[in-house]
């Protein structure tokens, strides 16, 4: 269960402050799909940050099963980033000197699964989400698009995160590509009870999901 | 996959880049240790130099050096009070003297050779003592002859011209505080007499036996005399009298000090030099060597930082996504910076081995090149003639000194190997906590910028 109550973020700029989020408020109960559109500007990345810690909002709360994230201290929002949340990026953001296998013990580790069971851990999520063996050993620039997004979502899915944010998942991949990954996502709440919220502005992709809440100079409408 | 391992993968992500930086990493860690190695080495000969000086001084009535010049020797008063000064350990008193063909049965082992002529050319009263010597004028005159120079001395070793003990052929040394009329006797004057141990001569009226045959390698020292001072003193009626004391310091802090008192107790009426300060003039070309190298040393540990500090810097600016997405899944600034950091170790290890090496290779040639360019022009000052009789050995130290001045070689002694090792683990520090520093800054939300 995710609740956000009067979430409001201001940056400073030369010309001013800018309010990028205005007293956002909304409920995702868990396991279910949400997607939020907008245009560029609108505060969507802005918002996703906040709900997965990587930013600190300016007031409000945002609860996730119980606790107030925005009130943990910096090393606690790691640690939540961690175990809590599973961030899938528009670019993939593989770390490109490592194999898909590697990035995905990578997340492992910083979720603190003892080294002896993060390589067959990782291995059962590439298998699930169809990166094959000689698939798993190569580097991520070896790696299609699609194939890149997979490792990420299996990245994303290491520990067993509540939520799942991402960031145009499907934004740099052709649409039948888009649609498979969109498939597999959509297939992870129902068979894991996650949480998935995603950012899009493919209205297709988002007409699919469970909810769709629409962000607009930073108000929901 | 921890930290370490992905950190020192990530140090030969680009080989060739590595390669540079690992290049000129190992050039400055080998300018480094060649510094070190110079400098330590550098060191080590003016100690040695320093030591080996000692802390004698040497104490000659003013206005006399060898046989030349004028004055009044030493009294024996003054020998009192030079041996009474504080600090004073021991003292060598020597009288020196020369036996011409009305003192002695003795014929001089010297040819008189030009030098020698020329030297003499004021023996005769009626000889011109403007101008020139020439063949045609001394023929006119007695033909001078060489004399045959005599020490008093009360430790006969002191003539020596090595430092160390006289080198006795045959026979066995005198005691130099006696007052037999005994005396060593010179290789070379002994051939030219045919004087063995046991054999009888005359001087100063008296007859002398000789106790022993000495060879010292100098041809002055080979064809003179030694007695024990006291004997000396009294053939030639200068009881009390000396021409040189050898003084020797307890301490090398105490040689300024003790100059000094003896300058204002024997006021001008003495020479004082100091083996110890003219050893230390020697050295200076050797002590501004050494501060060159200290500075070669701190120059190539500051490019050194500075090269893997601009690398550390250029990398992690390069990997600010890479940095926001390892943070943004859970890696800590702590996760992050240590790989970093072994990132840095990793090129500075491999720029060590290569540096360290190239290090051992060249540091012998470079210590050499840089001490033979600086010390020509010191050996030629040291070499400053003397003339024989009192104050004579000094020159043999100080040649000895001179000539070992140019020959230092490098040492690379455990101890200058790990300072190399330490200022290199500086440098990779260095490198690493402000590129540290940056990536703390680096905030995850970054990666949500997807342009």
């Amino acid at each position: 269960m995710l609740k956000v109550k009067n979430l409001t973020k201001t940056f400073s700029s030369p010309s001013g402050d800018v309010n990028a989020l205005k007293a956002i408020n909304l409920n995702i109960e868990t396991g279910e799909f949400a997607s939020i559109i907008g245009k560029s500007g609108s505060g969507k990345s802005t918002l996703l940050s906040m709900l997965g810690a990587l930013d600190i909002p300016s007031s409000g709360n945002i609860e996730v099963d119980g606790v107030d994230i925005a009130k943990l201290s910096a090393h606690k929002q790691t640690a939540y980033r961690a175990r809590k949340i599973g961030f899938i990026f528009q670019q993939y953001n593989l770390i490109p000197n490592l194999t898909a296998l590697e990035n995905v013990m990578l997340a492992l580790e910083f979720g603190g699964v003892p080294k002896r069971k993060r390589k067959s851990r990782a291995q059962q999520l590439l298998n699930e989400v169809d990166i094959d063996e000689e698939q798993q050993l190569r580097k991520p620039s070896r790696l299609s698009g699609g194939q890149q997004q997979r490792v990420a979502i299996a990245r994303a899915l290491a520990n067993k995160p509540s939520i799942i944010l991402a960031d145009e998942p499907t934004g740099n991949l052709d649409s039948e590509t888009g649609k498979k990954i969109f498939d597999l996502l959509h297939k992870l709440t129902r068979s894991e009870k996650t949480t998935i919220i995603a950012v899009t502005h493919d209205m297709d992709i988002a007409g699919r999901t469970d909810r769709t809440f629409q962000l607009k100079d930073g108000k929901i409408i | 996959m921890n930290v370490v391992t992905r950190g020192i993968k990530n140090a030969l992500r680009s080989p060739l880049r590595s390669g540079a930086i690992i290049l000129m990493l190992a050039i400055s860690i080998g300018l480094i240790l060649s510094m070190l190695v110079a400098r330590s080495s550098v060191e080590a000969k003016i100690n040695e130099v320093k030591s080996s000086a000692g802390t004698n001084i040497t104490i000659t009535p003013a206005g006399v050096s060898g046989f030349a010049g004028g004055g009044d020797p030493l009294t024996g008063d003054q020998v009192a009070t030079i041996t009474s000064t504080a600090h004073i350990a021991s003292v060598t008193s020597t009288l020196s003297d020369q036996l011409g063909t009305s003192d002695t049965s003795l014929i001089s082992s010297l040819e008189l050779g030009s030098f020698g002529q020329r030297m003499m050319r004021f023996e005769d009263s009626n000889s011109s003592s403007t101008g020139s010597t020439n063949s045609t004028e001394s023929s006119s005159h007695p033909a001078p002859t060489p004399r045959t120079s005599v020490t008093g001395t009360t430790n006969p070793n002191a003539v020596s011209t090595d430092g160390s003990s006289l080198n006795i052929t045959s026979g066995e040394t005198i005691d130099g505080k006696s007052i037999d009329l005994v005396a060593l006797v010179g290789s070379d004057l002994a051939t030219k007499n045919s004087l063995t141990v046991g054999s009888t001569f005359t001087a100063y009226g008296k007859t002398i036996t000789v106790k022993g045959i000495f060879t010292t390698g100098n041809k002055f020292q080979d064809s003179g005399l030694i007695m024990p001072l006291a004997s000396l003193q009294t053939l030639t009626d200068q009881t009390g009298n000396v021409t040189t004391v050898v003084a020797k310091i307890d301490s090398s802090d105490n040689v300024d000090a003790t100059v000094t008192a003896l300058k204002s107790s024997l006021g001008d009426k003495a020479d004082i030099v100091s083996a110890a300060k003219q050893a230390e003039e020697n050295v200076s070309s050797l002590s501004s060597i050494s501060s060159l190298a200290l500075a070669g040393v701190i120059g190539s540990t500051v490019a050194g930082a500075a090269i893997i500090l601009l690398a550390m810097i250029m990398i992690v600016r390069e990997r600010r996504r890479e940095i926001g997405v390892i943070k943004a899944i859970g890696g800590t600034n702590q996760k992050v910076i240590s790989q970093f950091i072994t990132e840095a170790m990793t090129l500075t290890l491999f720029g060590a081995i290569i540096g360290l090496a190239l290090g051992v290779v060249v540091s012998g040639p470079m210590t050499t090149s840089l001490v033979s360019s600086q010390t020509s022009s010191t050996t030629q000052n040291a070499n400053v003639v003397r003339q024989g009789g009192p104050g004579e050995f000094m020159r043999g130290n100080f040649n000895r000194l001179s000539t070992n001045l140019s020959q230092i070689t490098s040492s690379l002694t455990p101890q200058t190997f790990s300072a190399a090792v330490g200022i290199t683990f500086l440098i990779a520090i260095i490198g690493s906590a402000i590129p540290a520093w940056f990536i703390a800054r680096i905030r995850p939300a970054e990666v949500l910028r997807s342009e």
